[in-house]
């Protein structure tokens, strides 16, 4: 089903935090969100996801609004991986991603063991959140969101936490994922943003400034511009590399 | 498996203790022959007056500690607790009101109704006040509770204090205000032990919301919870677990603290086993406090709440250090 937003727009007090954004989305597309601090990346994927309301304008899946869609059934279409995730009670890395599973009522029985070895957390299963770290937790969020995978896929830098070899793992696999079903994603790393992923989307205080493929958006000035320096396009084997500098 | 079973003797020697333990102790062949139909005064007297006693603080120990778990739950902050959210001052007006005030209703219906409510009003507007204050946090969410806590008991202390002439009532209230399970008939005992059931089953409906919410609003929220419905509800629920408790046990303080507590460390923090086993340990803690609060001072009784107090504060305080260093 498409993903489209019409006319978003959400203020904070004096401040536009989304200026009239409206984006269409395939069925099938990998799509990275890049953008400075407070360019509005986050409030543009909660809003997608109905996690915020706007102010004015909607956001579509297929012809439905999703605000009018009941959440038990929005979340078997929709997928969100917030940037923090703090659970209040210290449950096991079973439990949540039992929780995770359960939002789907009909789900197969495998894919709870699946998740688990997708994520290399088979051996992790009894351990409890606050035992934890950093790279192991951000790899039980994404198997509680994708245990159940929807059609359409909202995600917040769920790497930005990871080493090195994860996070090329997890944003590349959150990019393949892209070929078959929606996949939207905040992407810190520009470089990782422009290897990966089909379509980059610049944003900046909370507008859309650019949106073009890859190869053509990394060579746009505005993107030096928006990010306020200067980028050095350095050539490489299989495209071109950013650097950034004063 | 192991857990439940432990549970379940720890509850039943719990139970046995508190019948044997009082102003003039029972030993276990006693027990035995008032529990068979004996008809001597000592028999009569121990399956008259101590046993219903005894079973009713069981239930309403599970009572609290249902109630402590499903508010721990909805404001996902293990400080929460009936006594310190409010509710259970609430609760205490309501009843108050209802022994005191002359109204035109029977105090059977007016009693149970009045703490509801009064339970009831005092968690929204706790709810109300953080909410406004900003996100539910910790500090802020308590520091309502006690705020609103601080406002019921004044006015609960007028009432006492304008109404002082009815010195009868005033003594059923005063033993309400320090806690202390009034000792019921086996047909009101036959309701509460209902009650009780009917707030295990109908809270275990909850439990796999409670723990959606447990993973912080927005997830809860992506993951298909109606999160402002949901709390609604829950709050409804654990007000009507409060009642119940105040109503045959009046204001018992840390119960609801404690229980969730130690029930969490034995079945982890999954709300589906969390609330029973919450239940079984607040049915234990309040079953020997009772027996504490008649045999330590014979032929005096302490007041419940006192014993709970003494015992539940430093319990509190160590939690409330540990989180606050977190």
């Amino acid at each position: 089903m498409r993903l489209t937003a019409e006319k978003l727009t959400i203020r904070r007090g004096t401040t536009m935090v989304l200026a009239d954004v409206s984006l269409a989305f395939d069925k099938a597309q990998s799509v990275a969100l890049i953008g400075p601090n407070g360019a509005g990346k986050s409030t543009l994927l909660k809003t997608l996801a109905a996690l915020e309301t706007p102010d004015s304008g909607h956001v579509r899946l297929g012809d439905r609004d999703v605000a009018a869609i009941a959440p038990a059934e929005r979340t078997r279409e929709i997928g969100f991986l917030p940037q923090h995730f703090e659970p209040h009670w210290d449950f096991t890395v079973g439990d949540l991603v039992r929780i995770g599973a359960a939002r789907h009522s009909n789900l197969a029985p495998t894919a709870i063991g699946k998740a688990m070895a997708t994520y290399e957390l088979a051996n992790l299963q009894e351990r409890r959140w606050s035992t934890l770290s950093g790279g192991e937790r951000a790899r039980v969020l994404l198997a509680m969101v994708l245990v159940a995978d929807p059609p359409v896929l909202l995600a917040d830098e769920p790497a930005a936490a990871l080493d090195i070899r994860h996070r090329l793992d997890v944003t590349e696999a959150l990019a393949a994922r892209g070929r078959e079903r929606l996949s939207i994603v905040v992407v810190h790393d520009l470089d990782l943003a422009f290897r990966s992923f089909d379509r980059v989307i610049l944003l900046d205080r909370g507008a859309v400034v650019a949106d073009a493929p890859p190869q053509k958006l990394i060579d746009d000035p505005r993107l030096d511009a928006v990010f306020g320096v200067r980028f050095e396009r350095l050539g490489t084997g299989d495209g071109t590399a950013l650097r950034a500098k004063r | 498996m192991k857990i439940w079973l432990g549970l379940g003797v720890l509850l039943l020697a719990a139970i046995v203790l508190a019948a044997a333990a009082g102003n003039m102790w029972a030993s276990p062949a006693d027990l035995w022959l008032a529990l068979t139909g004996d008809d001597s005064l000592r028999s009569r007297l121990l399956f008259e007056w101590r046993l219903p006693r005894v079973l009713a603080a069981a239930l309403v120990g599970a009572l609290l500690g249902l109630g402590g778990t499903i508010f721990q739950g909805v404001f996902r902050n293990p400080l929460a607790e009936p006594y310190l959210l409010g509710s259970a001052g609430g609760a205490a007006l309501g009843a108050t009101v209802a022994l005191l005030v002359p109204l035109l209703m029977p105090q059977a219906v007016l009693l149970p109704v009045l703490a509801f409510a009064g339970a009831w009003a005092a968690t929204l507007l706790v709810l109300g006040i953080s909410r406004v204050a900003g996100a539910v946090d910790a500090a802020g969410l308590l520091l309502a509770g006690v705020a609103v806590a601080a406002i019921l008991g004044a006015l609960r202390s007028f009432l006492m204090l304008a109404l002082s002439d009815e010195t009868v009532s005033l003594q059923v209230v005063m033993s309400w205000v320090l806690g202390g399970i009034q000792t019921p008939t086996w047909r009101t005992l036959d309701l509460l032990a209902a009650i009780t059931l009917l707030c295990v089953g109908l809270t275990s409906l909850l439990a796999r919301r409670l723990d959606l919410l447990g993973l912080g609003e927005t997830m809860a929220k992506s993951f298909g919870l109606h999160v402002t419905r949901f709390v609604a509800l829950a709050v409804l629920a654990g007000s009507i677990v409060v009642a119940a408790a105040v109503a045959f046990g009046g204001l018992v303080a840390f119960v609801g603290l404690a229980a969730p507590h130690i029930a969490r460390w034995l079945v982890g923090p999954l709300h589906r086993p969390l609330l029973p086993a919450s239940a079984l340990v607040g049915a234990i803690i309040v079953t020997l406090a009772d027996a504490i609060a008649r045999a330590a001072l014979p032929p005096a009784e302490i007041p419940l709440g006192l014993v709970t107090a003494v015992a539940g504060g430093p319990f509190f305080i160590v939690l409330l250090a540990r989180r606050l260093r977190a």
